[in-house]
């Protein structure tokens, strides 16, 4: 989403790899301060964003029955010594809730740090960054420019691919295949009409772009110069320390 | 006139192929002219682009572009000497965005970063494009993805532009508009156009026309001379221009002079009768 606030200009390569990091130390929480700390640094992350709210709570959205699941299993199979009410192998309990709790916290921390990432980055910054990460793979002869340029040109088809199959499901319409009735085999097999028409149209799409980099002179890829540069500032230095003492403090809570 | 592409004596047949796609063909091509090579499909207008950029090679016969005779060794020279802008303006977008776009072929040259923003700024304004700079191209129209497609080949400084159908995609405008702007920097930039059609409308800014049938060379003139040709065009599958439809079907019950007349000289022609009538 285009827009312009700190977290925008932060450097994508440190952006994903703290993304990434984050997802890692919130299994660090283990008890409310910790939990209310991380989710406070979101908040202000998100805050910092300047980007509706309304974006993130969305995010949530399509693993809404994900967590509503792992939060009911929590919540009714908590073991407890004193159970609130108990049926069967069903078990309410006081640590089932909190337990639950911490499970929903995790979840909305998660999806909001990794939706702050993928608003504020385009995707083209997120394959520049993996090209980054992944230079020092180049010592072992792995194609890391290859994949990069792979990685962008599929990103870069992504819209026209969806436009191809828009254009070929009118076409099947047209000839009367109906998309959206019967049961779940016979929907799965109304596919296959636009999956083989979209595969062999990809192929020559592929085919016409492969003789137009060549033509714009596209050997193999080495002896390239790059246009996209990425600048590593101060503030992507502060960044790193700010989330050392977040770690520190975060460890602090975790045995207080 | 100095020559810029030499082809000689080529021949190619696709594999599996019973005939051939270019059959003998000799075409000298000179210093900034506009040549127009037309043919209905099949006829190896298209092949003929592939064989003269190294994108197939050919069975025998020789290509030389600006002097030096094409082989595996120097292609990739000859390569930055020409620039193709393909039919479908989709399928050649390699940025996310469109100086990125116009960077691929810097960036393949490996040309330095600083040198790379002054060229694509140079390309874009030559195009006109330099507000589109940051638009990414599924927010362009077909006219405005091939403008950016012109800028990439611009931005390489090649001497030769080859156009691919490259507006036969395009409405009416689009077309115009393209046309134009190549036509503009052809004088400018003493460039080299070589346009591959199959719709004679599109030869009108040409200096010279090649029709091209199964593979051979069947006329080469000026645009005058082939379109006076009139309904023998059809028989290589090629629909005459459309002044030159009028002019016959007029010719049926007004004097009108001989020969081809352009649609400028058509409409003179037209006031001179209404006037005496």
């Amino acid at each position: 989403m285009p827009g312009d606030s700190i977290i925008y200009r932060l450097d994508p390569r440190g952006k994903f790899l703290l993304t990434f990091y984050f997802v890692g130390i919130v299994f660090l929480a283990n008890n409310v301060a910790s939990y209310a700390f991380l989710l406070a640094f979101v908040l202000f992350a998100v805050y910092l964003s300047k980007i509706n709210f309304g974006f993130f709570i969305k995010g949530l959205q399509p693993i809404f029955w994900l967590i509503l699941f792992t939060v009911a299993l929590q919540l009714f199979f908590t073991p407890s010594n004193h159970p609130i009410w108990h049926w069967g192998f069903l078990t309410f309990s006081k640590e089932g809730m909190v337990i639950a709790a911490y499970i929903f916290i995790r979840f909305v921390l998660i999806i909001f740090i990794s939706t702050l990432l993928t608003l504020t980055t385009t995707p083209i910054e997120i394959s520049d960054s993996i090209e980054s990460i992944l230079k020092p793979l180049k010592k072992i002869n792995f194609p890391v420019t290859q994949v990069a340029l792979m990685l962008s040109i599929a990103l870069r088809f992504v819209p026209l691919l969806v436009d191809e199959t828009t254009k070929i499901m009118d076409a099947q319409r047209a000839r009367g295949v109906d998309f959206g009735e019967g049961g779940l085999i016979k929907r799965i097999k109304s596919f296959v009409p636009i999956l083989i028409p979209l595969f062999v149209s990809s192929f020559s799409i592929a085919y016409d772009l492969a003789i137009a980099m060549e033509s714009r002179g596209y050997k193999d890829g080495e002896g390239r110069s790059k246009y996209r540069v990425l600048n590593w500032s101060k503030r992507d230095n502060f960044m790193i320390l700010f989330m050392t003492v977040l770690t520190i403090i975060l460890l602090f809570l975790r045995s207080y | 006139m100095e020559k810029i592409i030499s082809i000689a004596n080529l021949n190619y047949t696709y594999p599996d192929a019973k005939q051939a796609a270019i059959n003998d063909l000799s075409l000298d091509i000179y210093k900034n002219e506009w040549i127009s090579i037309v043919g209905k499909n099949g006829s190896g207008k298209s092949t003929l682009t592939k064989l003269i950029d190294g994108l197939i090679e050919a069975d025998s016969g020789t290509i030389s572009v600006a002097g030096q005779i094409i082989n595996e060794d120097n292609i990739w020279e000859a390569r930055k000497k020409i620039g193709i802008i393909f039919q479908n303006p989709d399928h050649q977008f390699v940025g996310a965005t469109v100086e990125d776009d116009v960077a691929f072929g810097l960036e393949n040259q490996g040309m330095p970063r600083e040198q790379m923003v002054k060229e694509i700024d140079r390309a874009l304004e030559l195009v006109k494009m330099s507000d589109f700079k940051k638009r990414d191209p599924q927010s362009l129209s077909g006219g405005q993805k091939q403008r950016v497609a012109i800028a990439g080949v611009l931005a390489t400084k090649p001497q030769i532009i080859i156009m691919d159908e490259s507006t036969s995609m395009l409405d009416p405008d689009g077309r115009k508009t393209v046309l134009n702007l190549v036509q503009q920097l052809r004088k400018e930039q003493d460039l080299t156009i070589i346009s591959i059609t199959h719709d004679i409308e599109e030869t009108e800014l040409s200096q010279r026309i090649v029709v091209l049938n199964t593979g051979k060379i069947v006329k080469d003139g000026k645009p005058v001379e082939i379109y006076d040709l009139g309904t023998d065009l059809r028989k290589y599958g090629l629909e005459e221009p459309f002044s030159s439809k009028l002019m016959s079907t007029l010719r049926d019950t007004v004097k009108l002079p001989e020969g081809y007349l352009s649609e400028e000289e058509l409409e003179q022609q037209l006031w001179k009768l209404h006037s005496n009538m």
